[in-house]
Order: structure tokens, then sequence, then C-alpha cells
């Protein structure tokens, strides 16, 4: 992008306690990070909190970022993190499919698109997978990672990532073929 | 198939934020910035995030390595920036594939409220306290170790944890009951490594997110086996709001989430009061014939509190803690609690305070405790209040109590109330704690009510435990005019409490009853001995509030009896003492605590003859329309003792006596009604 700062410098200056270009950067990724988590959560209210909540993990984080892979990446990372840690959290106490009955809870302020959307179901077979073959899943497919770096965001093996893959069409084919 | 769908994933567009959720973030995110740079502060520890504001600690190990290869970086990042185009999914199945997903799991699908029933009709016997295991347990869970899953493991299989303190033994029921079930939910979701678990599900289409535990419908007794009934009183309106919420929108409310008696008492009635404080109670008894069952009659128990008038009434020192998390932002969730705080400040009088305290990414003191006098103040920092942040409720009642403690007055009321739309994100393993220093508070003085709004998420469970631990209501807010009503016209008895630890005991006679049932109560039953013991805690009555219990009773040599007499030994009556009189169907005792005494006080009344109407037309008003409630609430909890009774008669009873009511309440019943009718489950 031409005449603006690329994240490299933003992120050495905001690392260095530069206020501004801490938030030049938080505007400039608030989006994705708000996209993953809305990925991973399916609910729009929720993912609005798992964004907010990795943006000031970025925050705290920020002085010990050292420059030494993209800075994009590093968002990406700790998005991911947050994202699978508060749906872990909320999974301890509700285990309940989230992402239908969210959209029914925000039914309310009737700006909701998810409710409507086309593709909900597939959607909502891939969150109800077990959380690994999900992250596989959504990390591959959503996000369209290779298998190795997806492995490497979860810290397992590229075959277990394939494996994993596996799984997860095997279960959502016969979801598919129930119906 | 699968393949081709799966690719369409990253192509399916996602609903963009709100502007004032990015706002939120982005404040949020600078506010803690400036607080951890280098300047700001000296620390330099490279894992900042173990400090970070969410509860959920203990990332598995790869997540804390905020470092790794350059290449990989370089094509996740260029993966993130390509912005994915929207694009239509074609529909490749029906809906109902949630359904079949539950069957993919090989196991039964339960629905939570299961996993509950099971441990409750045993588990109020005798639960010695055993803090000792909980303690790693929790920090276990906390650790989301792989190992969780061993530690809980044992717990599927229906066997009860050890009460996680020395409470009273309701609450431990209680407790015990939430905690089965989500110790259950939390194996089923806790990830064992490469294996793939197998009993994940996929709730049923209509399951609601919202959690209630279920209580099994209090059965029919035999008064010669089994003569005495015990419970504490309940002014809980919570389930009432709830329904009206679900009727409302078409759909039946969720049968665990009717609490009979939460329905009959969310009406006011007049009630014949009682003359002092002193006589905090008065009880009315009236016998009619059941309208379900024409044997039957309806022993109704009306208790009136005394009203405080308002110079009696003492100062308030008030704590709001609010949840602004993001989830709060829809019109019936955040603005409604600030309308309805701006309701109560022009009911307080001036020397009361209210401070605020907002709880989500992390938690702040909105306003220091600031005396009513300085209305506008006050006024400001509830204007200013918006969500957005996600929730920490844990941190926020901590600083909610140390104001209320900061500025406490033993003479007065001094209160927390939280306002949340249900999840208070401390994580199972620290409810028990948070609990524990509910209950510690509750002993100082700080006494906690619950204001919950917002459908979805709301956790009934925990906020009725959290009220009932910290001698308050939880009250459900649907709309405006259910904040007046909880906040305004019962502000005196939700914020003023006559009397604590109000429990009810009647002892039956067998020779004029046989059979007795209470309706309603099920999850305040007591022990016959803890009746007499002050040590039990049990609920509390707010200034001029009123309490209504009925039983259905079925009279001695009454051809209609459900459970037959004994063929053998026939069981001779106990003996009633001196008051084995013919005239007495039972006796009504009545146990409680002034606000600041210890002992019990006691007021008894004999069930006779003289309390019962020969028809139910000849009842007053008010015990009429609190019969058709508590037979609309048996209604949609699906309860088997009404026979043919339907909906039609609960809405003609409910007409006949509506009476004066000037605020809509027993209109707005009737509609309700009719809205069941057309209900789909």
């Amino acid at each position: 992008m031409p005449g603006e700062e690329t994240d490299g410098d933003l992120a050495r200056r905001a690392a260095a306690g530069d206020r501004a270009a801490f938030a030049t950067l938080a505007e400039r990724h608030y989006d994705r990070v708000y996209a993953l988590a809305w990925r991973w959560s399916g609910a729009r209210a929720e993912a609005q909190d798992i964004a907010q909540d990795a943006m000031v993990k970025i925050a705290t984080a920020m002085n010990g970022f050292r420059n030494d892979c993209a800075f994009t990446s590093w968002v990406y990372r700790i998005a991911y993190t947050t994202a699978v840690d508060h749906i872990r959290a909320r999974r301890r106490v509700v285990a309940l499919e989230p992402a239908r009955i969210s959209a029914l809870a925000d039914g309310a302020d009737n700006e909701t698109p998810e409710n409507d959307m086309i593709g909900q179901e597939l959607w909502r077979a891939v969150r109800a997978l077990p959380d690994q073959q999900r992250d596989a899943v959504l990390l591959v497919y959503a996000q369209d990672l290779s298998h190795g770096e997806a492995a490497a965001l979860m810290g397992c093996s590229e075959k277990t990532v394939s494996w994993h893959l596996h799984e997860a069409r095997k279960r959502l084919r016969i979801i598919l073929e129930a119906v | 198939m699968v393949e081709p769908d799966l690719i369409r994933l990253k192509d399916t567009p996602v609903p963009p934020a709100g502007d004032d959720a990015k706002r939120a973030a982005l404040a949020a995110a600078t506010a803690a910035f400036e607080k951890s740079a280098p300047g700001a502060k000296g620390s330099t520890a490279p894992q900042r995030l173990s400090h970070a504001s969410s509860p959920t600690e203990g990332k598995k190990k790869m997540r804390q390595t905020f470092q790794f290869n350059r290449a990989l970086a370089a094509s996740i990042a260029a993966l993130m920036i390509g912005a994915p185009a929207a694009f239509m999914l074609s529909r490749t199945y029906a809906p109902g594939g949630g359904g079949s997903t539950s069957n993919l799991s090989g196991g039964p699908i339960s629905p939570p409220a299961e996993v509950a029933v099971a441990p409750h009709m045993e588990a109020p016997a005798a639960v010695p306290p055993a803090p000792a295991p909980s303690a790693p347990v929790a920090r276990e869970e906390r650790a989301k170790s792989t190992t969780a899953a061993g530690a809980l493991g044992g717990r599927v299989d229906g066997v009860a944890p050890p009460p996680r303190l020395a409470g009273s033994v309701q609450d431990g029921v209680r407790q015990k009951l939430s905690r089965s079930a989500h110790d259950a939910k939390s194996v089923a979701a806790v990830e064992t490594g490469a294996s793939p678990p197998v009993d994940r599900h996929v709730a049923p289409e209509s399951e609601f997110r919202d959690r209630f535990d279920s209580k099994e419908i209090n059965s029919v007794k035999v008064a010669a086996t089994e003569p005495v009934s015990t419970f504490s009183i309940d002014v809980d309106t919570a389930s009432y709001a709830f329904a009206r919420r679900a009727l409302n929108d078409g759909r039946l409310p969720p049968k665990d989430s009717v609490r009979v008696e939460e329905f009959v008492n969310y009406f006011p009635y007049d009630y014949p009061k009682p003359e002092s404080a002193q006589a905090a109670f008065k009880p009315t008894i009236t016998v009619t014939p059941s309208p379900w069952n024409p044997g039957n009659r309806l022993v109704h128990i009306a208790i009136q509190g005394y009203a405080l008038q308002s110079a009696e009434r003492p100062r308030a020192n008030l704590v709001f803690l609010i949840d602004v998390s993001g989830s709060m932002s829809p019109q019936d969730r955040l603005p409604l609690v600030k309308n309805a705080l701006r309701m109560l400040v022009d009911e307080l009088k001036p020397e009361d305070t209210v401070a605020v305290v907002t709880y989500a990414s992390g938690s702040g003191v909105a306003l220091e405790p600031t005396k009513i006098a300085d209305k506008s103040k006050i006024l400001g920092a509830i204007d200013a209040l918006g969500a957005g942040g996600s929730t920490a409720g844990g941190q926020g009642i901590q600083d909610a109590y140390r104001l209320a403690e900061s500025n406490f007055d033993a003479s007065a009321v001094n209160r927390v109330i939280l306002s949340t739309d249900g999840d208070f994100n401390v994580g199972v393993s620290d409810q028990s704690e948070l609990k524990g220093l509910i209950e510690r508070k509750r002993e100082k003085g700080v006494f906690l009510s619950i204001l919950g709004v917002g459908q979805g998420n709301y956790n009934d469970a925990l906020m009725q435990t959290l009220a009932q631990n910290g001698n308050g209501a939880a009250v459900y807010v649907d709309n405006l005019n259910e904040a007046r009503k909880a906040l305004i016209e019962e502000a005196s008895s939700t914020l003023f409490p006559i009397a604590k630890d109000v429990k009810i005991q009647v002892e039956w006679n067998p020779a004029r009853v046989s059979e007795y049932r209470l309706i309603g109560y099920e999850t305040r039953a007591l022990r016959r001995e803890d009746f007499n013991n002050d040590k039990m805690d049990a609920g509390d009555v707010g200034s001029g509030h009123r309490v209504t219990a009925m039983y259905e009773i079925t009279p001695a040599n009454s051809e209609k009896k459900l459970v037959d007499e004994l063929r053998y030994g026939k069981q001779k009556a106990p003996a009633v003492g001196q008051a084995s009189a013919e005239s007495e169907f039972g006796f009504l005792k009545l146990r409680y605590k002034l606000p600041k005494e210890g002992a019990s006080r006691l007021i008894t009344q004999p069930i006779t003859d003289q309390q019962s109407m020969e028809s139910l037309a000849r009842a007053p008003q008010d015990v009429r329309f609190s019969i058709a409630v508590a037979a609309f609430a048996q209604l949609l909890k699906g309860a088997p003792y009404l026979g043919g009774y339907g909906y039609d008669d609960v809405i003609a009873l409910a007409q006949s006596a509506k009476g004066d009511d000037p605020f809509g309440y027993r209109a707005e019943f009737v509609n309700l009604a009719r809205l069941a009718k057309s209900a789909r489950p």
C-alpha cells in the first residue's frame, strides 16, 4: 500500500510504546480478527467479544513483539488462540451448539444476518465437530491454510491435521447422507 | 460431495461487526496498550498473555510461543489479507442436520437437565461437607489440561461431586445439581488428544441456550406416612417473565424453566396485612374445592409481609454491577438496564448512595459511591455506560463488594445489584468460589440481588443460586414495564428485607386428609428437621412482599385416592396430640427471623373448616386468580395432575378474577394463556 506505513514499521514503533502506531495497527487489523472470531464462534455478539479480547491481548503483548515474524501472522495467531479458548470456556458451561441459538437469541436486535444465511447448516455441522477437527477444517478450508500451516498453529504434526480432516469429512458425510 | 462444500467455507460472507463493538474493542485495546507500554510500566516479561484479561488461562504449550518460522508467517499473512468474496452457498441438505448429528455421536441424546435429575432425590439426605477434593479439581479444570477428562470422568456416571462448601444443604444440593450437569458437559467438551471423542452432541433444534436446572414435579404424599411438608419461601418471579417472553415469541417455554411458585408470586395480591413490623407476617388460609379435581380441595396459604413506611425505610447503600460485554448491546439488555437505573435513581431518597461498577474484558468503577442528592452525576455515569468486550464477572463482583464495604453502614441496606444477560464468565470451577464469596459477604451484611436481562444466554440456574446465597432475589426483566415493576413498585421489597430465612411447615391431619401435594416449590424443599434449625438458610422476604403456597389435598375417605391403602397393618393415625380435633385439616407453622436477628420467630395457624369455601366462586378474587395462575404454570410444566383442565379453563377462571388490575398484569396473563394455546413447543 503506497503512502502507508507497513505493518512492520508500525509494529516496531508500537512495540517501543508508540501509541499512534498501535492505534493504526489496531484499526487496520480489527476486521480480520473479527472475521476469524466469527468463523469460529458463529455468532456476532460472541465474535465481537472474542475480537475485543484478542485486541486487548494484542495490546498487552505488543511490547513483547520481536518482529521476527510478520505482524499479521502474529495477530492471527493471537486471534486464533483467543477464539479457541473462548469457545472452550463457553463450552465448559454450555455444551449446546451456539451458532443457531445465539442467532435465535439475538433475534431481538433484528440485525443478525446469520439467521438467514444460506449455508448455515454446513457451518453448524462444522462447528459441531470435535474441537481439533473443527479447527483443522476451519483453518484449512475457511482460512485456506496448508496442512503444514494449520499444523503449526494447532501445535500438532501435519499428519495429525490430515487425519483430523479425514475424520471430519467422514463425519460430515454421514450427516449429509443421513438427511 | 463433502469436499466441494468445505471449499465454500472460505467464501461465505462474514456478518460485519457492529461499529460500536469495533469502537469499544479499539478503545479497550488502546487502554490496555497504554497500561502495558514500556514507558508506563517497566515490565519486560515476554509472556504478557499470562495476565491478559481472558479468564481462560493455561493455553497449550504451542500456543504460548509467538514465534514461528518466517516462511509460514508470510503465507499466513498473505491469506489473511485476501478478503473473502461474497458467495452464496447452495443448500445441500435440509434442516434437521443438527438432529442427525446427534445420532452420530452414538450416545444417548440427553438434554442437560436430565443429568441433574438423577442425584437430586437422594441428595438432601446426608451429604457431609467434603471441601477438600474440590480444590485440585478446580485447578485442573482451570488448567484445562487433557487429564481433566480423566479426573472428571467418574462424574459422568451420575456420581455427584462433593459439595464445594459447607453451606446449607439446600444450597449444596442446588449447586451440586448444576455442577453435575456442568461436569458432564465439560467432560463431553474436553478434547483428548488425537482420539476423536464419541460423546459429542448437538442440541435438538428447539433447545434454548438458556440454562435451567430441572427438578421433578412434587409428587402426591400420603398424609398417614408422611404428614409433614416443609419448604422455604420463594419470592422470585424470573420464571414468569421468562415464560412470557417465550410465549410472546410464539414458543412454549422449556418445561424446566417453569416454576409454579414464581408464576403465582409474580402477581400483586391484596391479602390482609400484618399490623406491625414485629409480627412481620400475616397468614390467610382459604380452602376451596379443586377446580381440576372435583373430589379434592385446594388449601391456599397467603402470607402477607409487613410493608415498611417510607419513613421507617433504612438508608440504602447500593452498588450496581453491570455487565457491559458485547452481548449486552441489544435494546432489551444494556439500554433497558440503563433506563431501569434511571427510574430507580428517581425513586431513592437523597441520602441513599449509588455506585456503579462495570465488567467486561476488565472491570472498572464507573461511579464511586455517590449520594442521590448528586443526581446529575449519577445519571451522567449511567448514560456513559456502553456495551463492548467480553465478560469477566469475577473481578467485577470483587470490585462491587469492595465499594459496598467501603461505604458500609450497619443501619443501612447494603446491597450489590448485579445486572447481566447471564454468563458470568468465571468458569465452572470458579462458580463455587464465587458462591462462597457471596455467602461470606452476606454474613457481613452485604446482600446480592440479580436483575437478569436478555434471552438466549440467560443462565438461570447460576443466577438463582447466586441470588439465593446472597439473600437476594433474581428478577428477570424483559421490558421497561417489567423493570418498573421490579425496581420501582417493588423497590422496597427488592431492596429492603423485613425477614430472612422464612420457612413454612405444614402438618397434615391424617384423620381429615389422606393425600396431599405441594404445588410448586420443588427447588425449595427442606427436610422436616430443617424447620427448627436456625442455621438453615432459607428464603428472604422484602417489605410488602406476599407469598402464596397451595396444596392440593384429597380428603380422607375419598374415592379418588391415587395411593391405595395398605391391605395389611392398617396404620394407626399418629397421635396429633390434643389437637386431633376433627375440625382441622392440618396445622401451618411459619418460621422467620427479623433482618438483624439470629433467632427465629414462629407464627402458627390451624387449617380448619372455618376457612373452607363450598365453591371456588365464593373464594376471594385474589385466591381465584392465583389458582388460575397455578393451573397455567402446571399446564406449561406438563404436570400430570390436572386431568382435563386446560388453557380455556384457566382463561375463564382468570377472567372472572381480574379485578382492578391497574397495571394490566392480569390482562396480560390472560393473553399469555391464549398464546399458549397456539404456541409451538
